[in-house]
């Protein structure tokens, strides 16, 4: 029987198991920290830093999810300072790529779209990159649109940790990375991917989507990626 | 199950060469850099072609996505085909102030390269067609006191301006290939 400790959340004291993350113990105890690239079950990799947290003791914050809970924590998910940078992250997010929601098969089920209403992001204050960046449409069944991804590597960790087919990464680095399937190939020529399509419902954006579908039907199922991991004893 | 049917377009000493480098780092952590860096070196063009990428994935049963990630992370691996003698011209900050983007240009006129399609990219690797010529940009050379700091075949060269870089350039074409 793994560890229980006890800290402080918001003012609130709650039980944690030895070694669960910041953000997966706020969760369990019905407190919300916006995050994206965090999909319960999955490892935690700190991509998005949308979950900042302040710790009592130091005076950075530091990512929920890839942060262990220790015994006597005391910690702070709400504050000018927090909210501040959050919605900064969700405006370089926005300016980073071409996330036209109008246009876009997710509109009304995508995380990003979400996180931006709900932390008041209106518009980005930064000037968008518009980078031009290729539609893969070569796979039969999925879809996968540069230019709405946030490079959150759901797709790439539940590849590797979940499936096992690891057809997911990202290729190069800063400005210029992507995700890419096995060695940069058309997703539909690459050999290791077996169409489980776990990596479509982990998606938070429509980066990647089922081909065919109209944009009321397109909702991911996050919470089944979850259950397989928990099914699999991923205790992350 | 990874189906590789093409065995890497290379004499088969080099295929020995590859399977003899990934035994020596079998089952040690990080040994993937140390491979691709080992079989880039082996290469007369200096680069990893997919083949030699698909080949390395099967021996040491890494996944192709990671090996591919690590080849396009590290700026030392090339995925194309290197020049025999290769210009690297710094575009950091000291040697930016001293004029490197002109020189970067003046380089690229001089070999009769193409200007790359989005133009202000900071960081290439350009080969002339002939396979002669590579012009690559760094970050700093830690050498900022000789801004503009231009590097001929591993020389450093100081000081740099577009009359330099055209001697440094022709007396490199000379001596020919390496």
């Amino acid at each position: 029987m793994p560890k229980q400790v006890k800290l402080k959340i918001d003012g609130e004291y709650v039980n944690a198991t030895e070694g669960q993350s910041v953000l997966d113990a706020a969760k369990a105890n019905g407190k919300f920290i916006p995050s994206l690239c965090h999909v319960q079950g999955l490892s935690g990799v700190g991509a998005c830093r949308l979950c900042m947290v302040e710790i009592a003791g130091g005076a950075r914050p530091l990512p929920a999810c890839t942060t262990p809970v220790q015994e006597g924590m005391v910690i702070n998910t709400v504050s000018e300072r927090l909210s501040k940078y959050r919605r900064m992250i969700i405006e370089l997010l926005l300016s980073e790529r071409n996330h036209v929601c109008a246009v876009c098969v997710s509109n009304g089920h995508c995380e990003l779209q979400d996180m931006a209403t709900r932390l008041g992001v209106t518009h980005s204050s930064f000037p968008y990159r518009y980078p031009r960046l290729p539609v893969d449409a070569s796979h039969p069944r999925f879809v996968l649109d540069h230019n709405r991804c946030i490079l959150c590597s759901r797709c790439v960790r539940v590849c590797a940790e979940i499936e096992g087919a690891n057809t997911w990464n990202i290729v190069s680095r800063g400005v210029n990375s992507m995700v890419a399937a096995d060695l940069n190939e058309p997703w539909g020529d690459a050999e290791s991917c077996t169409r489980c399509g776990k990596c479509v419902e982990a998606c938070p954006t429509g980066a990647l989507v089922v081909k065919g579908k109209a944009v009321e039907e397109m909702v991911k199922r996050t919470q089944t990626v979850s259950r397989l991991a928990t099914a699999r004893g991923g205790s992350r | 199950m990874l189906d590789v049917k093409e065995r890497p377009q290379t004499e088969v000493e080099d295929q020995a060469f590859i399977d003899g480098v990934i035994a020596e780092y079998a089952g040690k952590p990080g040994g993937i850099l140390s491979i691709l860096e080992r079989v880039q070196e082996r290469n007369r063009h200096k680069y990893l072609s997919k083949e030699v990428l698909r080949w390395v994935a099967r021996k040491t049963g890494e996944p192709l996505s990671r090996i591919y990630s690590v080849a396009t992370f590290y700026s030392f691996f090339n995925l194309e085909p290197q020049g025999d003698h290769t210009v690297c011209i710094c575009r950091g900050t000291a040697c930016h102030t001293r004029g490197s983007r002109d020189l970067l240009n003046n380089a690229k006129l001089i070999l009769g390269i193409r200007q790359d399609p989005d133009g202000g990219a900071d960081k290439l690797s350009l080969t002339t067609p002939d396979k002669k010529f590579t012009v690559r940009t760094v970050a700093c050379f830690g050498q900022c006191a000789l801004a503009p700091v231009v590097e001929v075949d591993r020389e450093i060269f100081g000081r740099m301006n577009e009359r330099e870089l055209r001697k440094v350039i022709d007396r490199v074409d000379q001596k020919g290939t390496k």
